[in-house]
């Protein structure tokens, strides 16, 4: 699949809605959620495959240890753009139940001005510094397995990135008024 | 001048003291002016994984580690932190205060920007503690899923037939308790007894032969060091070198203290015998020339401390049995300088 | 600029950020990087990074927690619930409050499975609400009651509360907490069983006994239990007892679970590709929402240590109170005020910073304090305006239930919750018992 591609596979993850940059924002992170949600079920295997190996054979694999928790990293990391494209993030709506339309929309642009976006970009600007430090110094973990380390800060940089970008295209579904999420939300999650 | 300062250490673990009995010295001996160093425990400012990497930017001053902890990012750190059955407290000693050690810290800490100050060693750490089968002999050690830090040393272990599992100092007391690992070494015996580790191992093999001594310092953040005036830096340097004495008797003091604590407490504690450890060394020698080999500047790091041991071996040797410690029969100096470059 | 200044003006931010409905994940964040700024020192934004990488990235621990979740997502699409829910309504049926009873015991069997709550009072809701409402049982008691049993299953181990918990307290770990919860749990449970049949003796009208036409035979009831309770009740022993009999770890405990929840989907012949998927974003979504309020508490923490903010708190709560009973009925008091409008992630990444090291100071147990503390947060799913447990039953419960009634409903177990803390206070051998039993220490 050529690159032109991939980007219009993931604009069409997005929803309809008039700017294509908000539809391209909504696929880029969709599409990374589907891939990586996958990504559980991969560290779960290891895990059990490990402890099978300990038990059964008495003889326990070198890598589980490190791979599993680089995996879950990697994992809940670049999920951040996808949980806030489906407005999974946990919010405390008092108040704003309670305000009008009008009223609530733009002090949801002000939560994002205020909050989201001097922290998104502070986590993106430093954690690429963090990334390519590690990456200069072809950093690996400290152990007789020696995994690279660089994988995962440049994953965190990239999943600081991903969820910069769906917050300003939040910013702009609010400012246009082409938002779905601002009717009361049920409580989706699972806990 | 204020300095944040924090260390790899949480507030339970002894080895703090050392951090905090230098900074303590520092703000005593250095006018408020000048400098004063606001100290936070382990885990407050970042986790110990952390600190080399908050230094490093410039995000805080400075911050207290074992050079060990770095060894993913350079392996040259691991001679600096330790050594294999090589050097004890006081060679650690000789070699930084006389013999050039100093420079090769600052040599590896300065690729990442910053200065470093050792000021506390250790002599030999406890060794292995098992659940429930004793070490009494190399044998013993395979098969054997076993807690150890450190690359020299899990290369060394997979040698002798064991199985390294990295794992935090949180963790090992549960996993030992749980039986998911069979041992583990972690400390000096003060620490380990702090830790609960006589709870849950019947059995202790000593001597640390993994491990046979360790160095403790602060990295300085080098725009910061350079802010400094020279009699300043000079006071730092004093209170380094006082910190490094009193931390080695300390430690001493107190690891003698623990041994009575462990066998009170009905641990089993055996010695490996002199054939063992000397075929341990043959296989710490082979680890090191390998591992060195693979880094010029680790390399560089391990001939300087032969090149002492060599050096020191004629008096030391002379002056037995008054002398301090013992000349090892260590790697082969010769290739591990080819290695270097040199 | 002053220790508590920069305390109040963060606290001034937080409280800005929540009440204006942004996700508390980035009001934490990014009230982490205003307070550096406004502190005059926004070169300690480095640390940020440094925190999110080495205390949620690099975490063995926190690998349960999506797994977890997923197990309890497994489990629900088992239909193991269902069944078992169905056998125990018909064993209970002739006793008078026999489904309220059903209700506390399947709650308690779901809480020493899954790790989460939303699952549990969704699936309890679904089932049982409908059935109790038509067999006359008061509205009050039928929510309250579903509400509240919902929630042990983040106090009864294994709970994602308890992981994240044990992450944050240092010397502490999973296995301590998990045992420390355990009869602390399941008495709390059993105090609202003895509740449901106080009222069933009582006030009968309350809680009346099921018709007989509903009623199936005994044999068939049986089979019901055995076939039907018999998976999950492996799936307990499974998890729990791998941990507690020391085959595994906390992080390997939770992998086990969700494997073997997915083999009693397939063995259920239940498994169908599009339900597994949803299974993994739903997981997906579910634990970066988590995992993120970790994120912007760990820059929250950082920031709020280096620049004063912490000492200056604790030096204010130190002020409060010098005897240790005090300090501990302090905290848990702010524990609860904070519950009524937080959930249970933001209270305990932001309390343990500034509490731990207090609890120490005194010498108190942090295991004891700790656990103390999960009894305490049960509350904050039920107490009003914001509690997790009141929305799930508000968007099941049918419209003639009025959310009144839900408030009211939970009251009568707040109190039982309170109860059990100062029974914990009286006997701290409830919590401590069975973990130096098992661990030593
Ligand atoms: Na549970
Ligand atoms: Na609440």
């Amino acid at each position: 699949m050529g690159l032109s591609e991939m980007a219009e596979t993931a604009a069409n993850f997005g929803e309809a809605s008039d700017l294509p940059i908000i539809r391209l924002i909504n696929g880029i992170n969709e599409l990374v959620g589907r891939i990586v949600s996958v990504v559980a079920i991969v560290f779960a295997g290891i895990i059990i495959y490990d402890v099978f190996m300990r038990y059964v054979f008495g003889s326990p694999t070198r890598w589980a240890f490190d791979l599993s928790k680089q995996l879950y990293g990697f994992y809940f990391i670049l999920l951040g753009g996808y949980a806030l494209r489906h407005q999974a993030h946990v919010r405390v709506d008092l108040l704003t139940e309670r305000m009008g339309h009008q009223f609530r929309r733009w002090t949801e642009v002000a939560g994002y001005l205020i909050f989201f976006l001097p922290f998104a970009w502070v986590f993106t600007r430093r954690s690429w510094d963090f990334a390519m430090t590690s990456l200069k110094q072809g950093e690996v973990t400290y152990g007789a397995v020696q995994l690279p380390v660089y994988p995962l800060k440049i994953a965190m940089f990239v999943a600081a990135a991903l969820l910069l970008i769906q917050g300003v295209a939040e910013v702009l579904k609010l400012v246009l008024n082409k938002t779905d999420h601002l009717e009361p939300m049920e409580p989706m999650d699972v806990r | 001048e204020t300095w944040t300062m924090t260390t790899t250490w949480p507030s339970s673990l002894e080895l703090i003291e050392t951090d905090k009995h230098w900074v303590k010295m520092v703000n005593d001996l250095v006018d408020d002016d000048k400098l004063q160093i606001e100290f936070y425990d382990g885990g407050n400012i970042v986790p110990a994984g952390e600190v080399f990497g908050a230094v490093e930017s410039g995000t805080i001053q400075a911050g207290a580690d074992w050079p060990g902890y770095w060894a993913g990012r350079d392996s040259a750190f691991s001679p600096l932190a330790t050594t294999a059955s090589l050097f004890n407290a006081v060679d650690y000693v000789n070699w930084i205060q006389e013999w050039g050690g100093a420079d090769l810290y600052n040599e590896v800490y300065g690729k990442f920007g910053m200065v470093y100050l050792p000021y506390g060693v250790t002599n030999n750490e406890s060794g292995f503690r098992t659940v429930n089968k004793p070490i009494k002999t190399v044998d013993d050690l395979k098969g054997l899923r076993l807690r150890l830090s450190g690359l020299e040393q899990g290369k060394l272990l997979e040698k002798l037939g064991g199985n390294q599992v990295s794992m935090a100092g949180g963790e090992i007391y549960q996993s030992l308790e749980r039986g998911v690992i069979d041992g583990a070494e972690f400390s000096t015996p003060n620490v380990d007894y702090s830790g609960g580790f006589q709870q849950v191992t019947k059995y202790w093999s000593t001597p640390g032969w993994h491990q046979s001594s360790s160095v403790f310092g602060v990295m300085i953040n080098k725009a910061a060091w350079d802010a400094l005036d020279a009699e300043t830096q000079e006071r730092l340097k004093i209170a380094a070198n006082a910190t490094m004495l009193w931390s080695l008797s300390f430690t001493e003091k107190r690891a003698t203290e623990a041994y009575g604590e462990f066998k009170a407490a009905g641990v089993e504690i055996d010695r490996l015998d002199d054939a063992a450890l000397a075929q341990i060394q043959q296989m710490a020698n082979e680890t090191i020339e390998e591992v060195a080999c693979q880094n010029p500047l680790s390399a560089k790091v391990y001939a300087s401390q032969l090149s002492y041991l060599k050096d020191y071996s004629s008096w030391r040797d002379a002056s037995a049995p008054f002398n301090l410690g013992r000349t090892p029969n260590g790697p082969d100096l010769a290739k591990i300088e080819a290695c270097a470059g040199q | 600029m002053s220790g508590e200044a920069i305390a109040l003006i963060m606290s001034g931010l937080l409280l800005l950020g929540l009440f204006m409905g942004h996700p508390l994940a980035f009001v934490l964040g990014g009230t982490a990087v205003l307070g550096a700024v406004i502190a005059g020192k926004p070169m300690v934004l480095g640390i940020v990074v440094n925190r999110i990488f080495g205390d949620v990235l690099d975490n063995y621990v926190l690998i349960a927690i999506p797994l977890f979740v997923l197990m309890a997502r497994f489990l629900s699409d088992s239909g193991v619930t269902d069944k078992m829910f169905e056998a125990l309504r018909h064993l209970m049926a002739r006793v008078t409050g026999g489904l309220g009873l059903a209700v506390v015991f399947i709650s308690i069997l779901l809480a020493a499975t899954t790790g989460i709550i939303g699952a549990s009072i969704t699936v309890m809701g679904m089932m049982a609400l409908k059935p109790m409402l038509q067999y006359g049982y008061d509205k009050k008691l039928a929510t309250g009651l579903i509400a509240s049993s919902g929630c042990l299953g983040i106090l009864i181990p294994p709970s994602i509360m308890l992981i994240l918990m044990a992450s944050y307290a240092p010397g502490l770990s999973v296995g301590q907490l998990f045992a420390g919860a355990m009869m602390p749990g399941v008495l709390l449970g059993l105090m609202y069983a003895i509740y449901v049949a106080a009222i069933a003796w009582f006030k009968p009208e309350w809680a009346p006994p099921v018709r007989d036409e509903e009623q199936i035979s005994r044999a068939a009831m049986w089979r019901l239990l055995i076939v039907e309770a018999v998976p999950p009740l492996v799936l307990i022993l499974g998890i729990l007892g791998s941990l507690l009999a020391g085959i595994a770890t906390a992080t390997e405990a939770s992998a086990i679970g969700a494997v073997l929840a997915l083999l009693i989907v397939i063995s259920r012949g239940r498994f169908e590709w599009a339900t597994f998927y949803s299974a993994l974003l739903e997981t997906g979504r579910t634990s970066a929402m988590i995992l993120f309020i970790v994120v912007g508490a760990t820059a929250f923490t950082g920031v709020f240590n280096i620049t004063g903010g912490l000492r200056a708190s604790q030096d204010l709560i130190r002020g409060l109170a010098d005897d240790p009973y005090m300090l501990v009925a302090m905290m848990l008091l702010v524990v609860f005020i904070l519950g009524m409008f937080l959930d249970w992630t933001g209270i305990v990444l932001l309390s343990f910073p500034i509490f731990l090291p207090l609890v120490n100071e005194m010498g108190i147990n942090p295991l004891w304090f700790v656990i103390l503390m999960a009894v305490v947060l049960q509350t904050s799913f039920l107490s009003p305006p914001f509690g997790y447990a009141l929305f799930y039953m508000r968007a099941i419960a049918p419209d003639d239930v009025s959310t009144g009634d839900i408030i009211r409903g939970v009251f009568p177990f707040i109190l039982l919750i309170i109860s059990m803390c100062v029974m914990i206070i009286l006997f701290p051998s409830l919590v401590t018992w069975l973990p130096s039993t098992l661990y030593g220490g």
